[in-house]
């Protein structure tokens, strides 16, 4: 009897003894903050000292309040919403795509291309980002191919009237031509009177015969059609990159855990919808995607808690601009601790990202039930 | 097929067709995918040996003359010799945290009875889902408001000169790695423990009836068998810590402690217009993990394909 206490007394020592130093730090690092970011979204603690300072006390759901009043508060939730949107609709169906091309060896090599698309998702999204945020730049690559084909298609315009103008003959109806093939507003903001103007400006200029080259560029630069993209710095374009460069980051995770998942499934099951006659859409929809079931609801479990903890890729590409269309509530979370400085404000925005995760969370299990998944 | 009896050679070449067909759309599928994946990192190495002027003529070609000199300008300008370190520290030693701590802690629960493993287990797991980067200001708070409390104490029993000056949790290495073993913990913690669930417990109960203490277990028994599920978490976890950026952000503050991903958001805020030395910051960034993947894309795949995933 007492060597089975000491055992039990034992048992119990070195159970905490293995699991407390893990369990002190869960404390430290979620456990403690949540309660005292609860503590504080409640008070009207202003910074400082926070035990034995300047007093402070509970004031109750008040920042709350303020919160939901807050125009900006909503656009941060509208975009972290669309954010779980393109993760769970664009992601998840996208790396069942694919996965699914690899797993039927509809494409050979298909451990080369998982290993590709895989990439983007192991590389800082801070680097991705500010990457992403140079391609989409108003002076970026895009814009640059896109002006090219722009003055490629005005060059050949401009050859083509003066070569039918027969040796360069600058009439009325030249120079209609010629403004036609230019961009509309820059021809109204450059003349009063067009066709009377440019008329004029190419004879007193001399262009003729030896010069065409440098009658095009000259028309290129004056009024020729340029395209200057600005995704990013305008308000309602902004979030369009930030959700495209959301879906191709993560795309491949998703590819590996369904491709692993559907690798599981009964070759024999397969291999008799074949013999009888089934074809890929019907083995697809039939099969493997009610045998991933289980796995789908919980890709779309992580992918929403996934969503929610975007942050860095948003800080990276626009840092929440244009006038704060951009943000993400934590985002605006920071914003108003570190620009606003107002703890207790910000904290109650952390309680509902909590939450909202939670919500989400919460509803796909109750879909889950609802529409079946097994495991 | 019903017509196989027939075999009308029109209707097999209509078939072959479609299959045909098929087969390239699938792959061109495929192939834009992953080119959209890899093409922009490959244009950015390509830039990065660009001189800034080359790049404002061309942007999408490749360099008439390569300019490797981008590397050592950025290289100096960026400090990356300090933030590189002080990654590597980070991601090293905050990984081991995470493998030592989830071990032990995966062994309690899942071969030493208690009543306390269902709420302490499912408090792990539900860390795994909770959003961490909303907790980086309660976080920041408590980090320097424990360094004020801990500052003052210390400095009224005369160990310190000045309260204020004491950071022990902010702004320190230490906090850093504190920070990053305990957010790592639930998902490591959640694969381990499933992991020693699968190994017999009648192992356990035998040595424990030869005498052998739990420590004695889970050194030479339980371990040795986890070796392979240690080694994924491991490879895992480090990405995530290298990676990480919204809490570092906020809990350090001083530049000689700041991490990689710190230093390229730095490097860009103050370069951004000197394309050629931003280009080459970007590739400094991204080349130990990709490196890294080259090296462990096995495990890592595997440690995806577990739902070992951390969007």
């Amino acid at each position: 009897m007492t060597s089975a206490l000491r055992t039990r007394r034992e048992e119990r020592l070195n159970y905490w003894l293995f699991s407390l130093p893990a369990f002190i730090l869960y404390i430290f690092v979620f456990a403690f903050p949540i309660i005292l970011s609860t503590v504080i979204s409640l008070s009207d603690y202003k910074g400082g000292q926070m035990f034995g300072g300047e007093a402070w006390r509970i004031l109750g759901f008040r920042q709350y309040g303020v919160l939901f009043s807050d125009p900006a508060f909503w656009m941060a939730l509208k975009n972290n919403l669309y954010i779980v949107l393109i993760s769970v609709f664009g992601q998840l169906p996208l790396g069942f795509l694919l996965a699914y091309l690899i797993f039927r060896k509809i494409v050979r090599f298909g451990e080369f291309w998982q290993g590709i698309l895989y990439v983007p998702a192991i590389i800082s999204v801070i680097v991705l980002g500010i990457m992403w945020k140079m391609i989409f730049a108003s002076d970026g690559p895009i814009a640059d191919l896109i002006n090219q084909a722009y003055m490629g298609t005005f060059k050949n315009a401009l050859h083509h009237i003066v070569d039918a103008s027969g040796g360069f003959k600058v009439t009325d109806d030249f120079v209609r031509q010629v403004l036609a093939a230019g961009d509309p507003k820059a021809v109204a903001t450059l003349f009063g009177q067009p066709v009377a103007e440019l008329k004029d400006y190419i004879v007193t200029s001399g262009f003729d015969m030896s010069n065409v080259d440098a009658f095009i560029s000259e028309m290129y630069n004056l009024f020729a059609p340029k395209w200057s993209p600005e995704f990013l710095t305008r308000q309602d374009s902004a979030m369009i990159p930030i959700l495209f460069v959301t879906l191709w980051c993560w795309t491949g995770m998703y590819l590996i855990l369904f491709l692993a998942n559907m690798q599981k499934i009964d070759s024999e099951v397969l291999e008799a919808a074949r013999i009888d006659g089934a074809n890929e859409m019907q083995i697809a929809g039939h099969i493997v995607f009610p045998s991933l079931s289980g796995v789908i609801f919980n890709a779309a479990i992580l992918c929403i808690a996934g969503s929610m903890n975007t942050y860095a890729l948003i800080y990276a590409m626009t840092g929440g601009g244009p006038m704060n269309v951009t943000e993400v509530l934590s985002i605006y979370m920071y914003r108003t601790a570190t620009l606003g400085v107002n703890y207790p404000l910000s904290n109650a925005i952390a309680m509902v990202i909590i939450a909202f995760s939670f919500v989400l969370i919460g509803l796909t299990k109750f879909a889950e039930k609802r529409f079946g998944g097994k495991e | 097929m019903m017509d196989n009896a027939i075999t009308n050679p029109a209707i097999e070449a209509v078939k072959k067709t479609l299959a045909a067909v098929g087969k390239a759309i699938a792959y061109a599928v495929m192939g834009v995918f992953a080119l959209m994946a890899i093409y922009p990192i490959i244009w950015l190495f390509i830039n990065s040996f660009k001189s800034t002027p080359d790049y404002r003529i061309d942007k999408v070609g490749l360099p008439p003359v390569w300019y490797p000199q981008n590397y050592g300008g950025a290289w100096d300008i960026g400090e990356f010799s300090t933030f590189i370190p002080n990654s590597v520290i980070y991601t090293v030693v905050g990984t081991m945290g995470v493998v030592m701590l989830a071990s032990l802690a995966g062994f309690a629960f899942a071969k030493i009875r208690n009543k306390a493993t269902g709420p302490l287990f499912g408090s792990f797991v539900l860390g795994i889902l909770l959003s961490l980067s909303s907790l980086m200001i309660p976080l920041f708070l408590q980090l320097s408001q424990f360094d004020n409390v801990l500052g003052r104490l210390l400095a009224g029993i005369h160990l310190i000169g000045k309260a204020t000056d004491f950071h022990f949790f902010y702004n320190s290495r230490i906090g850093v790695i504190l920070v990053y073993v305990g957010s790592g913990l639930p998902l490591a913690i959640y694969l381990i423990t499933e992991y020693i669930r699968g190994i017999p417990t009648a192992l356990v109960e035998a040595a424990r009836i030869d005498g052998a203490s739990y420590f004695t277990i889970f050194r030479r028994i339980i371990l040795p068998i986890c070796v392979p599920i240690v080694t994924t978490v491991a490879i895992v976890t480090l990405p995530n810590i290298w990676n990480e950026f919204a809490l570092i952000n906020i809990i350090v503050g001083k530049t000689e402690l700041q991490s990689l991903p710190l230093g390229i958001l730095r490097f860009s805020g103050s370069l951004s217009s000197d394309y050629g030395k931003q280009f080459a910051a970007l590739v400094i960034g991204l080349l130990p993990m990709l490196v890294f993947y080259m090296i462990f894309h096995k495990q890592i795949t595997k440690g995806v394909s577990g739902g070992a995933i951390k969007g």
